[in-house]
């Protein structure tokens, strides 16, 4: 089973990458659906895994390539998933997995049709330019700095907390579990879009196991409260050196909704 | 300088060696044959360094590293790991010094955070060397004096 969750883990990064990196919003937000669609799939396996009295782990070995187009990274997915769906096995969430997949297959192939549908990728190119906007230098860089910092740590949280949720039998402790992890995929799902509209995009590194497997979680809540003070200070700074209204407003945005997070861990303690 | 990155014109600021390397950090993860694993743990922050070392006599065949840390552990991390991959001991210990001549004037935290990945090297060294005298030591452990926490607020006095 420790096989198959890591496969589902590679897949929902995979869909998640791809739709960063592709410009087109009906195709982005479609992938970003399934990639959930995916994330869901890996929860259930991780959960039949514990009832079987198994265990699984967030040990990855995978790349992000550098695709040039959008029609390579569909290409991409396409033999991803064929191959993932050979390991499924026959069981009831097996079968869920399998038609979700043939769904996303189909859409792909749709796609792939449509020549129009083929475009250039630059959220690889490195060229660190957002939008239109004429930033200083010192703002791009800082911009940068965060955006890498704060994407790896959404991806740790979602990770951990799912971790943990996976593994309580406190209906409290599992919503606010369910909380926090919904709002770190909205602040990846942020992040990794301004990166790719950097040329930036980057897979968060891999997790390792002494960063999830928590045996103290009182102190783990009160590092994790300090680090989100840290990061609401970021977005503050951010947003006062970026002398951009857009941008100011999102990082207050953010940071407003960092200020909840602490309210919601604090339910933990 | 990796190939890829020659072509690619980069304004002064962050460089694109660092760029590249927190595109996609070097040698980062585990080695399930390492001979020498260490651990610098900062217990304020909880923050870590891990690094697997796989040594035969003193020639490093391979190593990786991984931790729960901010950016700078991680580029400095990967820039030192992809230094000495394939070198012997002697020399790993100069690159520490051409590691902080490339990466310039570093700031107090940035300081430490180069402190934890060297402090966990040779934590690693120290697990090979145990080892080798017959002790039976999963990894080995050091715990920093320094915090980033600590460092922050100096500079902020």
């Amino acid at each position: 089973m420790n096989k198959l969750f890591q496969t589902k883990h590679h897949l929902w990064l995979e869909l998640v990458f791809a739709s960063f990196a592709i410009k087109d919003e009906a195709i982005k937000s479609r992938l970003y659906d399934f990639s959930q669609i995916n994330f869901r799939h890996m929860k259930w396996i991780a959960n039949e895994t514990l009832l079987k009295g198994k265990d699984y782990n967030y040990d990855r070995d995978m790349m992000l390539y550098k695709q040039e187009s959008v029609f390579t990274i569909l290409q991409n997915l396409q033999n991803r998933f064929q191959d993932a769906m050979q390991s499924y096995g026959d069981d009831t969430l097996a079968g869920r997995m399998r038609t979700d997949d043939e769904y996303l297959l189909t859409y792909i192939e749709e796609l792939l049709e449509d020549k129009s549908n083929d475009a250039p990728i630059t959220a690889f190119n490195m060229e660190r330019k957002y939008k239109n906007k004429n930033l200083a230098q010192e703002q791009i860089d800082a911009l940068t700095l965060f955006l890498f910092e704060e994407s790896y740590k959404e991806y740790e949280l979602i990770l951990i907390y799912a971790y943990m949720q996976a593994r309580t039998d406190n209906l409290m402790q599992y919503n606010v579990f369910q909380d926090l992890i919904d709002e770190s995929h909205f602040h990846l799902k942020s992040f990794g879009n301004m990166m790719a509209e950097l040329g930036i995009l980057a897979l968060p590194r891999e997790l390792h196991e002494r960063t999830y497997m928590i045996d103290d979680l009182e102190k783990f809540i009160k590092d994790g409260i300090a680090e989100e003070e840290a990061a609401k200070e970021m977005c503050k700074e951010l947003s006062s050196a970026i002398k951009d209204e857009e941008l100011s407003k999102f990082f207050d945005f953010i940071n407003y909704q960092e200020s909840y997070h602490i309210a919601l861990m604090e339910k933990l303690l | 300088m990796l190939e890829e990155l020659k072509n690619v014109k980069m304004p002064e600021g962050l460089n694109p060696e660092v760029l590249a390397h927190l595109m996609q950090p070097q040698n980062y993860g585990k080695l399930e044959d390492a001979n020498g694993i260490g651990v610098a743990l900062d217990e304020k922050t909880n923050e870590y360094v891990i690094f697997y070392l796989k040594l035969d006599s003193d020639k490093i065949e391979d190593i990786k590293f991984a931790t729960n840390g901010c950016q700078d552990t991680v580029v400095i991390g990967s820039m030192f790991s992809d230094m000495i991959k394939g070198e012997k001991l002697l020399f790993a210990q100069k690159a520490i010094e051409k590691i902080i001549e490339k990466l310039g004037r570093l700031s107090a935290q940035q300081e430490v955070c180069a402190a934890i990945v060297f402090a966990s090297y040779n934590a690693a060294l120290q697990n090979f060397e145990n080892i080798q005298n017959g002790a039976d030591e999963e990894l080995h452990m050091v715990k920093m004096k320094e915090s980033c926490e600590v460092e922050e607020k100096k500079e902020d006095e």
